[in-house]
């Protein structure tokens, strides 16, 4: 398996400044990065469900008449 | 001196230490007011919360006059039942109205609720008297970590000053074991209830998800929060249950199931009970300390003295399954929480929430979703397991509770557990004390039940509790 490059600064910063966040300090980044990577990973190592029928659990009801 | 229920005859000084049961015959043979169990408490939070910070608000003039109140009502013999006046306090993620709800942080300052939560204002029904707000970890959450960073003082472990507390309620945990509170409300969304009861030496409750509203308590993570209480008996919890548990239209995912009544069978005994005992958690469970471990062998002995059938259980999936789907949904959920506030205003959140808020920002929806159908995988095949026994008896918290000046093992104590198994799964999940190590400090296991059996759960920690001594010590403080 390819080895997974780590996030760099320039990627999280451009990342972080499209989805809103635009005020962390250089120090934040850096721990953003780091955790992205941890999150990423942590993300990739759950199962995914054999059946495409699976629905997951969720909190939509409609109100019981 | 006060004689007790339990026959033991207490030194008014010493009141502060009283169980909830034991406070409430005396209140209602007029034996006890209110007024004076009320200032009692307050004096003890004058004495010792200086170094303990147990509590961020103290209400005091609040609570004497809802004393005088109560010890009106009940000489008039309007007695409304065993926690009419009673006093407890709240973690600080409760709303009171026109009581300032910090959530442990800088972003809240200067909010003052309008609303009550709805088990607090359960409790306020019952005649319990309300003595503040608790400390917390910030909005009840972080990444275990206590970074010292925040704008109250951490509370301490008053079994040693020097230590945690457990998390996330902090000051619940602190105030029942050194006698600032008789009972606590806390909130559990990987352990939070039940890991401050294990590091100070409480029974912490945590029941089935949708049994206790949570509608009123600032949200963590909607679909694994559960709100409960710290209590210091086993019969104290079964108290606090019954007046807190039921459905509550507040609260979207409140279950509407019958409450029984749990002191009935409370003292019935386990003669016949099949309770299912995991000591083996593969790899994960090396990290359990001895001590832990053998506390909670003995405690299958004495149950099994008791007339309990014990059997040798596993869980059917590996701890790391369980925490890591609880992470993930965590994560998103909790980010999704409190998104603005982090967009906007992240310098003002202490360092543990800024880096959960940072995680939950980075969760892809696909990896959120497959956590939620790992979960209800998780929580199917636990509940097989559950529903073959009577109830579980396992490890809560792995280790005792850490010391602060060696920050490495303080997040190691709520993340190497197997709290969050249940948060997963819903089942009720009582964390109770198994004694006490070298050093003193409490040990702990949580006993599990079937989806809304709180009452066997309940009954089995009753039998453990009454045949061993546990509940006999106090910290020095």
């Amino acid at each position: 398996m390819t080895e997974i490059p780590a996030t760099s600064l320039s990627e999280i910063e451009a990342y972080a400044r499209r989805h809103g966040l635009t005020n962390l300090t250089p120090e934040h980044l850096s721990r953003l990065a780091e955790l992205a990577d941890k999150v990423a990973a942590l993300g990739r190592s759950l199962p995914r469900m054999p059946s495409k029928e699976d629905e997951p659990a969720h909190s939509f009801r409609v109100p019981q008449p | 001196m006060n004689k007790l229920a339990m026959g033991r005859d207490f030194d008014i000084g010493a009141l502060h230490f009283a169980s909830v049961t034991d406070a409430s015959r005396l209140i209602q043979t007029g034996a006890l007011s209110p007024i004076e169990l009320v200032e009692t408490f307050l004096a003890r939070i004058d004495a010792v919360d200086g170094e303990l910070h147990s509590y961020i608000t103290v209400l005091a003039e609040r609570a004497r006059a809802a004393a005088k109140l109560a010890d009106a009502e009940i000489k008039a013999g309007r007695w409304k039942g065993p926690l009419h006046g009673i006093p407890f306090a709240v973690k600080d993620n409760y709303h009171v109205t026109g009581v300032p709800t910090t959530g442990g942080s800088r972003l809240m300052a200067d909010y003052v609720a309008d609303d009550t939560s709805t088990i607090v204002g359960r409790l306020a029904q019952a005649g319990a008297i309300l003595l503040g707000k608790l400390n917390t970890w910030e909005y009840g959450t972080g990444n275990g970590h206590v970074y010292h960073d925040l704008p109250y003082e951490v509370a301490r472990n008053p079994w040693d000053l020097r230590r945690f507390t457990g998390g996330s309620s902090t000051g619940a945990g602190a105030s029942v074991a050194a006698g600032t509170a008789m009972f606590a409300l806390g909130s559990d969304t990987g352990g939070s209830i039940r890991l401050p009861a294990a590091a100070c030496g409480l029974q912490g409750f945590k029941a089935t998800f949708g049994r206790v509203s949570r509608a009123g308590c600032i949200p963590n993570c909607w679909s694994l929060d559960h709100t409960g209480a710290l209590c210091w008996t086993v019969e104290d919890s079964a108290i606090v249950l019954q007046t807190i548990a039921g459905y509550d239209s507040r609260d979207p995912s409140s279950a509407r199931t019958e409450v029984p009544d749990y002191r009935q069978s409370l003292h019935q005994g386990v003669r016949g009970l099949v309770i299912g005992v995991v000591s083996d958690f593969g790899p994960e469970g090396s990290a359990l300390d001895a001590a832990n471990a053998v506390a909670i062998e003995r405690a299958a002995k004495v149950l099994e003295g008791r007339g309990a059938i014990i059997r040798d259980v596993t869980l059917p999936a590996p701890l790391t399954q369980y925490r890591d789907a609880a992470r993930i949904i965590n994560w998103a959920e909790s980010f999704s929480i409190h998104e603005q506030d982090f967009l906007a205003r992240n310098h003002l959140m202490g360092q543990a929430l800024r880096e959960k808020m940072m995680s939950g920002f980075m969760v892809r929806a696909v990896d959120y979703i497959a956590a939620l159908r790992l979960r209800k995988a998780l929580a199917k095949a636990t509940d097989a397991l559950v529903r073959s026994c009577d109830a579980l008896l396992l490890a809560n918290a792995f280790h005792v509770a850490p010391r602060f000046d060696e920050p490495d093992s303080v997040p190691l104590f709520t993340s190497e557990t197997a709290s969050s198994v249940f948060n997963i799964t819903g089942h009720p999940a009582l964390s109770i004390c198994t004694g006490f190590d070298g050093g003193g400090l409490p040990l702990n296991a949580q006993i599990v039940g079937r989806y809304f059996d709180e009452a066997t759960v309940l009954k089995v920690a009753q039998a453990f509790e009454s045949a061993t001594p546990w509940r006999d010590r106090r910290p020095d403080l």
